[in-house]
């Protein structure tokens, strides 16, 4: 039985990362393994903190919540201070190279990536999600690239298909390239 | 050949709502709260495909008496609230339990007193659950962990309630109901769904309210012929008010009784490594998951540590825990209230043993690591 595996995906209220983390759990349960998928859950829906953590197991994990990430994913700079006790040594972080001003310090790695400004390059700020989707799951070696490009269009709206699949390879080749 | 069951997330209220489909529950009334409004979302989706009845009533008590008044008509029936809605259903949940009318009210727990706050977690209502209402009376309290168990808990409430016409709740953390978990809703063997007890004999023989063995009396389903009625006054056999003491006794005792009749089919827990557990935690719900991760820890550092949880929270299942604390010299009770599980805690091990709480009451969960301190501190 591996150990758990603590992923939080963070940002802005509106990046679209709540619906990020399900599309990844979809991966993971299509392996097999069990998902727990919480989310800030506060009155708020534009701006502001928004985050969905997933704690992935073999088998129903005992807490469910996560506590100590071992893949972070900060969009935004309001979400930088939520995690920043959390994080573990051997972590992997990524952040929004254009959103994230002063990203967290720690012995963890850290990638800043053009996430932002990729997904404006392809016509549309919303598609980040994607983006930073498909970077994390490359580098964290979550999925293959094949099957997890499937279940994000497969989850995709019909008219954003080519967009997402679009910023999915993108997004997928800033981390191999990085 | 077996139907592929799909493996999916689901969030914890939708899995209370499938699982009271699942159960037979076809009546739902309520009137919408953060955090359980879900749970009337699913239903409205759902009902109306296997022929059942959604209803938004114009408030918490009125959705409380349209349950009641479903259930006596033969159906069975829900609501789900949170908080102060909780409170708003006491009045007509104590009617629920006098009248015998089965009836399962799920409470996803709010941070409180009052209105408090309305999205995060709490643990405040162990004692309401058990005491909300007033007088003596029997009621059910089932405390699920997960979003799996909500599920099969859903069921299981239904099934008591059935069988023994008792109101049931569900308690709910916010945590567990805004969860979602990758879960199969596997379809109970309608074998063992529960039906209620419909009153056979002959018509003129009938007493609503009759003092039988198993202490349950057979309903009178509408439209077989039989007369009964229902009151929240104490009534004797036949259903009518009664000024009689000696009647009042015997059916005020049966109604109380009934449920230490049936503690075997009621109770349930989950003990894990307490044949050796010096450290005992005593917990419900999110903060359960949270001490099993802290027992593993303290295993692995040679702490016996163990862990008692009251899957039946309510009527406690007391000798089970006396037992899973034969070793223990220290109980730690984890609660997101400022101390309510430890009363009960404290009542069952009657000072054999020291009791620590470890309280979080203004909308924060209890952490693993918490419960880890707590423990070591004790051992130290």
């Amino acid at each position: 039985m591996g150990k758990n595996i603590e992923i939080r995906l963070s940002g802005s209220g509106g990046q679209g990362l709540i619906l990020a983390a399900g599309i990844l759990s979809n991966a993971f349960i299509a392996q097999g393994r069990n998902v727990a998928q919480s989310q800030a859950y506060e009155p708020t829906s534009r701006g502001g903190l928004s985050r969905s953590d997933l704690v992935v197991s073999d088998g129903e994990a005992d807490y469910p919540l996560a506590h100590e990430l071992d893949y972070l994913v900060i969009l935004h700079q309001v979400a930088v201070t939520a995690s920043e006790n959390m994080i573990r040594d051997d972590a992997i972080v990524l952040t929004d190279s254009k959103l994230v001003t002063e990203p967290p310090k720690g012995k963890f790695r850290l990638l800043q990536l053009p996430i932002t400004e990729t997904a404006i390059k392809l016509g549309n700020r919303r598609i980040a999600n994607t983006i930073a989707l498909a970077a994390l799951s490359a580098i964290g070696e979550f999925a293959g690239r094949e099957e997890l490009e499937k279940i994000v269009t497969r989850r995709s709206p019909k008219p954003y298909i080519d967009l997402n699949r679009d910023a999915f390879n993108k997004g997928w080749e800033m981390v191999i390239q990085a | 050949m077996l139907a592929k069951v799909e493996r999916k997330n689901i969030q914890g209220n939708e899995a209370c709502a499938l699982g009271a489909i699942a159960a037979g529950c076809r009546f739902f009334a309520g009137y919408p709260i953060t955090p359980s409004s879900e749970i009337a979302h699913t239903m409205s989706r759902e009902l109306p495909g296997v022929g059942g009845t959604f209803i938004q009533m114009e408030d918490e008590i009125a959705s409380m008496g349209a349950v009641i008044g479903a259930s006596l008509g033969g159906v069975k029936a829900m609501t789900a609230t949170s908080g102060p809605g909780f409170s708003l259903k006491q009045e007509n949940l104590g009617y629920a339990a006098m009248v015998e009318a089965p009836c399962v009210i799920a409470n996803v727990m709010r941070g409180g007193p009052s209105t408090g706050m309305p999205t995060r977690p709490g643990q405040g209502d162990i004692m309401q659950s058990r005491w909300g209402t007033h007088g003596d009376h029997p009621i059910i309290v089932l405390a699920p962990e997960s979003v799996g168990e909500v599920y099969s808990e859903t069921i299981r409430a239904f099934n008591l309630s059935e069988a023994l016409r008792v109101p049931v709740v569900v308690l709910i953390d916010e945590t567990i109901g805004h969860l979602l978990e990758t879960v199969d809703l596997t379809p109970p063997d309608p074998a063992s769904i529960i039906e209620r007890k419909w009153a056979t004999c002959d018509p003129k023989d009938y007493k609503p309210y009759e003092i039988t063995k198993d202490r349950v009396p057979a309903m009178a389903r509408p439209g077989d012929g039989y007369r009964a009625h229902t009151t929240g006054l104490t009534h004797d056999e036949t259903g009518f008010p009664t000024q009689d003491t000696e009647k009042g006794k015997n059916a005020i005792g049966r109604l109380l009784d009934k449920l230490e009749y049936h503690k075997g089919k009621i109770e349930s827990y989950e003990a894990i490594d307490c044949d050796d557990a010096e450290t005992l935690i005593v917990t419900i719900g999110i903060s359960a998951r949270a001490a099993k991760r802290a027992i593993k820890s303290l295993r692995a550092d040679g702490i016996k540590a163990g862990l008692f949880r009251p899957r039946t929270l309510w009527p406690f299942p007391e000798e089970a825990m006396r037992k899973a604390a034969g070793k223990a010299k220290t109980i730690i009770v984890p609660e997101m209230n400022a101390g309510q599980l430890i009363f009960e805690v404290e009542r069952v091990i009657a000072g054999k043993c020291k009791t620590v709480g470890v309280n979080r009451y203004a909308g924060d969960i209890i952490t693993p690591s918490e419960i880890e301190a707590a423990a070591r501190k004790v051992t130290s």
